[in-house]
């Protein structure tokens, strides 16, 4: 589903930062798996990468088979649009907008009827139990509601990945666990293939796959299918 | 497009004070660009109707002082029209020259009738073209006619308002009456309508018969003539200074003298208010908007603010598949929606502002005595005009809205992301 070969970025500057410095890749079809490393390793430029945010300046990255590399600002949304879930942080749900509006969104900007898009996203709302906070705003769902809310939006354009950068980053344990295992269900269940990047070893825990990157470079690989990678990971999250 | 509606609905609902204000500036744009055009369209259409009283294909001649020695003599003689250019004009220019008057008068006249009279009258031998050249409308009875003139007939063309002093029961039957001037009696052949618009306070009588009264021997007076085939401003020169060489010659002038004669054109003198009307047209429009611009610099102002605030918002449409033209289109439909609605509040409350003007100076008329004056009439716009404002707010909504709609259309949403 995803392949990286020998991505190379720099941030060009007063002090030029080699970013990347030559990452190889490959995410099979329907894999659950968390990019790890501190902060400054280039994880999160990596995700953009993966994400179609950002550009990289050697290497290739085949996304589904298609190249990624140079594209138009009006390709790179189109792909991003359709290939693509994103899940953030902090959730970056438009906030004069309602839930459920939030999840029609990515399907107006491809053009789907105003009907259909919102008998879609009521569904999508449903499975996620949304469904009687559908017409409330972010402002008065908590931190949880919000990140489901997300979570909907990502997948109603039934994406080919699902990048979730920090998702439980701004969410306490206790609701950090809940979509954890909420993502974790949704890829044993629909088969999306899921990247988590974080810094936090217990959420990378949850995940079948851990790509430890650091300084730019891909370290170790682990397989985590009994999500036994740290001593305190098991059954919950580290905060 | 529905949805884009709704879009820019919230974010305007969002931002009352800060819309209503831009709002503000780009409806007082309008007003004062519709105002401007109204009132000078008032201007326009008084100075039209205070000129539209003449044949515009005629001119009048006047005798006048010569400026230059020629042929021995010296300058500032008095020139006197006579008969001679009087058959210069009727018979000299067969081309151009229609029909042929002159005009002799004679001031403070008083009319008598039984113990009515009305005093200061300018009485007038004129011939029976002066009706046309002069446009004025009979009201009863006819004018003076070729008969008159042959037979040097006292007959006495009146206005309604000499009329209404000399019978003031029943005006129009003193048509066919006699009344008296200070010394002979004449017959009402006719009566036309007062102009309140025009000078003096004319009563017609044969030019043959004023000029036995007056004894004014072969002197014509003013000679007023209607013409034909002068169509441009250059035919219409070449016409007079041909015409003013003959007169001139006739009298002993220099045939270039311009003061030995004075000739009024009334067509040229309708081009050159034409391009005086369109010049003034013009100069309301710049104004206007100039004005607009103001305003339009306001919306753009603020839509770039708009953007700015909305930097995060737009990186999370874009990463979740917004396109650069969709963002483009969401920011310039915005701006046109804002510049043409509050555009509309001002040109209705400018076409009101206009209307108001109609009902008021609209309806005064300056009056000096000799004659009135309309300052304003009818001072509204057309509906041309509104649709030229419309189209213009258009425009200048989607020039508002270009900037900052590029601004936005370029945000980076990994930058945008950041923002917060």
């Amino acid at each position: 589903m995803i392949h990286l070969k020998d991505i190379n970025k720099t941030y060009q500057g007063a002090q030029p930062l080699h970013v990347l410095k030559g990452i190889t890749l490959d995410i099979a079809e329907g894999e659950f798996v968390s990019i790890m490393g501190a902060s400054g390793s280039g994880k999160s430029t990596l995700l953009n990468i993966l994400g179609i945010l950002d550009n990289y300046d050697s290497g290739e990255y085949l996304l589904g088979g298609t190249l990624i590399k140079d594209l138009s600002e009006t390709r790179a949304a189109e792909y991003r649009n359709r290939m693509i879930g994103f899940i953030f942080q902090s959730f970056n749900l438009i906030s004069f907008k309602t839930a459920v509006e939030n999840v029609e969104l990515p399907l107006y900007y491809q053009g789907v009827a105003r009907r259909t898009r919102h008998k879609l996203a009521m569904e999508y709302l449903d499975r996620l139990g949304l469904t009687q906070w559908a017409d409330h705003y972010p402002n008065e769902m908590s931190g949880g509601q919000k990140q489901r809310v997300a979570i909907a939006r990502a997948l109603i354009t039934k994406p080919q990945i699902i990048l979730a950068d920090e998702p439980t980053g701004a969410l306490d344990s206790k609701t950090s666990v809940e979509v954890m295992e909420l993502l974790k269900t949704l890829n044993a269940e629909e088969g999306v293939t899921t990247i988590v990047v974080t810094h936090e070893s217990g959420v990378a825990n949850e995940t079948n796959k851990i790509v430890h990157i650091k300084d730019g470079i891909i370290g170790k690989i682990e397989e985590n299918l009994d999500h036994t990678a740290r001593p305190f990971g098991i059954n919950g999250i580290m905060k | 497009m529905r949805d884009i509606f709704i879009e820019i609905l919230t974010t305007i609902k969002h931002n009352r004070l800060r819309t209503a204000l831009t709002g503000f500036s780009v409806a007082w744009g309008i007003f004062i660009l519709i105002v401007l055009l109204g009132a000078g369209n008032g201007l326009i259409n008084a100075t039209m109707g205070n000129s539209s009283r003449f044949l515009a294909t005629s001119m009048v001649v006047y005798g006048g002082e010569t400026s230059k020695a020629y042929d021995g003599l010296g300058e500032n003689r008095d020139v006197q029209l006579n008969d001679k250019d009087f058959n210069i004009t009727s018979k000299g220019f067969p081309n151009n020259v229609k029909s042929v008057g002159a005009e002799l008068s004679q001031q403070g006249e008083t009319l008598v009738n039984g113990s009515d009279y009305t005093t200061g009258i300018n009485l007038s031998g004129v011939y029976p073209n002066d009706v046309e050249i002069n446009k004025r409308t009979m009201i009863c009875g006819r004018f003076i006619n070729e008969l008159d003139l042959k037979e040097r007939r006292k007959s006495i063309v009146i206005s309604s308002d000499m009329a209404k002093e000399l019978l003031p029961q029943s005006p129009l039957s003193l048509n066919g009456q006699m009344i008296r001037t200070t010394t002979l009696a004449f017959r009402v052949v006719g009566i036309y309508e007062s102009q309140k618009n025009s000078m003096g306070n004319d009563a017609f009588i044969p030019f043959t018969t004023f000029r036995a009264i007056y004894n004014k021997g072969d002197k014509t007076g003013n000679i007023v003539f209607s013409f034909s085939n002068l169509n441009s401003e250059a035919e219409n020169e070449a016409f007079e200074s041909d015409y003013r060489a003959r007169i001139n010659r006739q009298h002993r002038a220099a045939p270039d003298d311009e003061n030995a004669i004075w000739i009024w054109n009334r067509f040229t003198q309708a081009l050159s208010m034409d391009t005086a009307t369109g010049l003034l047209r013009t100069a309301l429009w710049v104004i206007g908007i100039l004005t607009l611009i103001s305003g339009i610099v306001g919306v753009s102002n603020i839509m770039l603010i708009t953007v700015r605030e909305r930097t995060h918002e737009f990186g999370i449409r874009k990463a979740i598949g917004a396109k650069p033209w969709s963002i483009l289109r969401l920011i310039i439909i915005e701006s046109i929606v804002i510049t043409t609605f509050f555009g509309y509040i001002g040109m209705v409350l400018g076409i009101a502002a206009n209307l108001y003007m109609d009902a008021t100076i609209g309806q005064e008329t300056i009056d000096n005595g000799l004659f009135a004056i309309q300052m304003f009439t009818n001072p509204t716009v057309g509906i041309d005009v509104c649709v030229k404002a419309t189209l213009l707010m258009i425009v200048a909504g989607t020039l508002a809205g270009m900037v900052p709609a590029r601004k936005a259309a370029k945000i980076r949403p990994i930058e945008a992301l950041r923002a917060e």
